[in-house]
């Protein structure tokens, strides 16, 4: 029974099938029209050669168009297609052939021309191919997809190469004004003018779908185009701020560009404009951010350039805010608009850090960098990152590292004093002339009262702290916890400087003290106040003296307690020049009962007029050198060794320099090893004429005042006294028990660490051992 | 008047402890004071062979001390130790002073440690230091006065140098590292 059913089934079936071929047609007529539709439309339809002019017919298109609309009515369409697809895979072989052919081309060329070539074949046959629009947009998206996932499969991978170098020639190609034969399709008739040079290639590129297909390719193509002009033209360049130019630049010869590949169908401006609103944005931010990056990969250098480089930075500033959409609208209007500040930040800033503490580390913080430079940079580094950053996170994190340095290293305080007091010599000083004179700033505590409160910028760190002092020397001042430190080397080098006037006229460092005064506090500097009073006093006192009884001798006064340890390896002149200091000193005394002179020898120089046999030298020379010469006159030959046991308390190097100096100056001779001799008649020198009488400044610059390194060697000396003491009496004893003992030894105010370092040193030295960290002497 | 000095008298005599308690707490300060300045004097004099420095960083008046004795006697290359303890009222009084190490010498007893040395007794004067204390033990060493011996023995024997030097080593201990406290 089933099988009955079942033929019934088929039968009815079959009926409706050929029902629907036949129509209503009497007898099979209906099937025959059909089958002769069926035979017009495929063979229409079919993919053809187009490089065999043979095949190629020509339909009468009233049938054809008769032929479809039959198979329309008998819904085949659907198997119409079906058929043409198949038909067309079959025919693939000649597309397939010819993209090799082309690319092969290419590939030995490298002309993107058959790129272009090929592109325009591939369209030639997608046209050849094309069912007539008649058919119905299903069916020609259904070929288009077809088509396209074909020639996408069969494209090998030079063809994206290929592609990409022919995207980056449309830049140029946007600016010619006609265009090169290779961006026109051979088959184009001479009348047609495409409206634009690329335009023909932009809409061959459609048609194939490449445009999709390829749209990060296309984009990365213009980043790349965007990155190279940027390296171009701004790398380097410092003096003029780059960044309008660069958006010039993009509204210029981008924009136009973008018109083709993203806004092809706009009708008007004012649709362009929204079409290219994204993409344009995204552009536009690549241009700044390119530029940001390459401004950070130079920043060590542009601060290094700083003040010229000031608008490289105020690039960096604008460029690293990212410009608001309205912003890009005016740009595609071609109206150049004031660049608006940053409604959003490009998330550079912890890159900026990074990169220049790197750069620092590289290239600043390391031994053979000069302290004055490295000062010189930090000061041009805040400088320029509080353009960038007006709050100073930035600069807080960049700062830390080289803060931190500048405390290990030990001349950095004298190199912030020197320029504090604006040492002449060097030139460019530290502060800025126009930066007005301003007491420290200290760090202050967060006012709660403010109303203007705002919170610390998002990226800052938990230490960071807004209200820092913000003056230069306050922050070079900050680097230390305290500020005695600076009014301590700032004495030592006025006492240098006050030393070294020799014309009486201290109005430059009376001017120095008056500064700082406003910048550290009256108190702080009230002991170079007295250092100053005695450079004046001494003169007051010096005419008085002379007044009672002319003396060749002008000493400088000096109150001992108000200045810095000086040098003390004095020695008592000889001869006349004792007695003059003696009967100086008596007439002193009779001035200033209650005062005593001591004298500090090896201070100061001496004119001298030597009368010889036959000449005469004037010589301005130190002392030491002035009583060699003194005790010459006594005897006319003396051994280094009698000159020292005569001296004494005068080392011997010293004594052979200053004999040096007579032996230059031709008034000694060595007669033989460390045996000199006056010579009271010129000896006839190879240079034969020497004036009898000449004036040679032999005036070497001494450095009156110990350090303050010095001066805290000359404490760790006697720390080491006392340590040694101790080691002695009580045996072997742990780190700690010493830093307690030492609290005996005056003014001890050394850290634990500091004192590990100092033992560490001395056990280098062989002074001491250690063993299970009891420390004992080395016997 | 009598009357008044005797009715004020106990009350004086019952006032002198807390005062001289006081009197030694003022004057505890200016001790101190000249003690720092002992050590810093002795510290940064460098006569070879003496050294002395405070036992703790508490105490300032409990000293340690190293005496080697002087070249060319038989005490020569031996090192001894020392305590010196300083009395509140130092300088009027003098440190007592004993040897630690023990000591093979006529003036000094060998078992207790204790020394016969004037200027540490009757003949003692606040110009005395500890360095000029350290010195005279260091010569004593050399030179003994046998007049007044608490060693008899040592006494007895010093003329002998071989006899008195196998003595001295028989009872010489020579310091340990690790004898702190």
């Amino acid at each position: 029974m089933a099988t009955d059913a079942l033929r019934l089934h088929t039968a009815a079936k079959w009926q409706r099938a050929f029902e629907r071929l036949n129509g209503a047609q009497p007898g099979i007529q209906g099937l025959l029209s059909f089958s002769e539709a069926w035979k017009v439309a495929s063979d229409f339809l079919h993919p053809r050669d187009i490089n065999d002019p043979g095949s190629i017919k020509t339909h009468d298109m009233q049938q054809v168009r008769a032929a479809f609309d039959l198979i329309g009515k008998a819904k085949m369409l659907s198997m119409l297609l079906e058929n043409f697809l198949d038909d067309m895979r079959k025919q693939q072989y000649l597309v397939e052939r010819e993209v090799r052919q082309y690319l092969e081309e290419y590939e030995t060329t490298n002309q993107v021309d058959s790129v272009m070539q090929l592109i325009f074949r591939l369209v030639a046959w997608y046209n050849a191919w094309k069912p007539i629009a008649e058919l119905g947009p299903t069916i020609l998206s259904a070929y288009t997809l077809a088509f396209q996932t074909h020639i996408f499969s069969i494209f090998p991978p030079s063809f994206s190469r290929g592609f990409k170098e022919l995207i980056a020639s449309t830049f140029d190609l946007v600016n010619t004004s006609c265009p090169p034969p290779w961006a026109i399709p051979r088959d184009l008739p001479p009348t047609e003018q495409p409206p634009r040079p690329d335009y023909m290639l932009w809409t061959a590129c459609e048609t194939l779908g490449l445009l999709d297909r390829y749209e990060s390719l296309i984009s990365s193509v213009c980043y790349e185009h965007i990155e190279a002009h940027v390296y171009e033209t701004c790398a380097k360049k410092w003096d003029e701020p780059m960044l309008p130019k660069l958006r010039e630049w993009m509204t210029e010869e981008i924009v136009p560009w973008m018109i083709m590949p993203y806004a092809r169908g706009a009708r008007n401006a004012e649709e362009a404009r929204t079409m290219l609103q994204g993409v344009g944005s995204r552009f536009d931010y690549h241009a700044c951010k390119t530029l940001c990056d390459l401004r950070i990969q130079e920043i060590f250098d542009i601060i290094i350039d700083y003040p010229d480089s000031q608008s490289a930075l105020q690039d960096l500033k604008v460029a690293s805010s990212r410009p608001g959409l309205e912003d890009f609208g005016m740009m595609v209007n071609r109206v150049r608009g004031r660049l608006q500040e940053c409604l959003q930040r490009v998330d550079q800033r912890s890159q900026l850090v990074v990169t220049l503490r790197k750069a620092n580390k590289k290239r600043l913080l390391h031994p053979g960098a000069d302290t004055k430079d490295i000062l010189t940079q930090y000061v041009s580094i805040i400088r320029c990152l509080r353009i960038i950053d007006p709050p100073g996170v930035l600069l807080y994190k960049v700062a830390d590292p080289i803060r931190k340095y500048l405390r290990e290293r030990p001349d950095t305080i004298r190199c912030i004093v020197a320029s504090l007091v604006g040492d002449g010599e060097s030139g460019d000083s530290l502060v800025d002339e126009n930066e007005p004179i301003q007491p420290l700033q200290q760090m202050q505590a967060d006012d709660y009262n403010d109303p203007n409160w705002e919170p610390e910028p998002i990226d800052a760190g938990p230490d960071f702290r807004t209200n820092k002092p913000s003056d230069v020397i306050s922050t070079l001042v900050s680097i230390y916890d305290s500020k005695d430190l600076f009014v301590k080397e700032l004495q030592v080098l006025l006492t240098q400087r006050l030393l070294a006037v020799k014309d009486g006229n201290y109005e430059r460092e009376r001017r120095n003290i008056e500064i700082l005064k406003i910048r550290f506090g009256e108190a702080a500097l009230q002991v170079c106040e007295v250092m100053l009073r005695d450079m004046t006093d001494s003169r007051r006192i010096d005419q008085h003296v002379q007044a009672q009884k002319p003396m060749p001798l002008h000493p400088t006064i000096i109150s001992r307690h108000f200045w810095p340890p000086l040098q003390t390896n004095s020695f008592t002149m000889p001869g006349q020049f004792r007695e003059i200091q003696e009967s100086y000193a008596r007439e002193f005394h009779l001035f200033k009962p209650d005062k005593r002179l001591h004298w500090l020898s090896h201070l100061g120089t001496i004119k001298l007029d030597i009368e010889l046999q036959d000449r005469t030298i004037t010589a301005e020379v130190p002392p030491l050198e002035a009583s060699i010469v003194e005790l010459f006159s006594q005897k006319d030959t003396w051994t280094v060794d009698e000159l020292v046991a005569e001296l004494k308390s005068v080392e011997k190097t010293a004594i052979l320099k200053s004999l040096t100096t007579w032996i230059d100056l031709g008034v000694l001779k060595e007669e033989a090893e460390s045996r000199y001799k006056l010579l009271e008649i010129a000896e006839a020198t190879p240079s034969g004429s020497k004036a009898p009488t000449r004036s040679v400044p032999v005036v070497e610059e001494p450095t009156p005042a110990l350090t303050i390194q010095q001066q805290q060697a000359e404490q760790m000396r006697v720390y080491w006294k006392f340590i040694e003491g101790m080691l002695t009496n009580l045996g072997s004893l742990p780190l700690a028990r010493i830093q307690t003992m030492l609290k005996f030894a005056p003014g001890y105010d050394r850290t634990i660490e500091q004192l590990a370092e100092f033992m560490e040193a001395a056990r280098r030295e062989g002074l001491v051992m250690v063993k299970d960290g009891m420390w004992k002497l080395c016997r | 008047m009598d009357q008044i000095m005797s009715s004020l008298a106990p009350r004086g005599g019952v006032s002198t402890k807390p005062a001289t308690g006081g009197a030694a707490g003022e004057s505890g300060g200016s001790v101190t004071k000249r003690l720092s300045n002992e050590l810093m004097t002795l510290m940064m004099s460098s006569s070879p062979g003496i050294s002395a420095f405070p036992r703790s960083d508490s105490n300032l008046f409990d000293w340690v001390g190293t005496i080697e004795g002087p070249a060319g006697t038989v005490y020569a290359g031996l090192k001894f130790k020392i305590s010196i303890v300083f009395p509140p009222n130092y300088p009027m009084s003098p440190p007592a002073i004993k040897f630690d190490s023990p000591c093979y010498h006529p003036n000094v007893d060998i078992n207790g440690g204790g020394i016969c040395l004037d200027i540490l007794q009757d003949k003692w004067s606040a110009v005395y230091s500890v360095q000029t204390i350290l010195l005279s033990l260091q010569s004593l060493l050399g030179e003994p006065n046998n007049a007044s011996p608490l060693n008899p023995d040592a006494a007895a024997i010093w003329d002998n140098a071989e006899q008195f030097k196998v003595q001295l080593m028989k009872h010489y201990r020579p310091i340990a590292d690790d004898v702190t406290e």
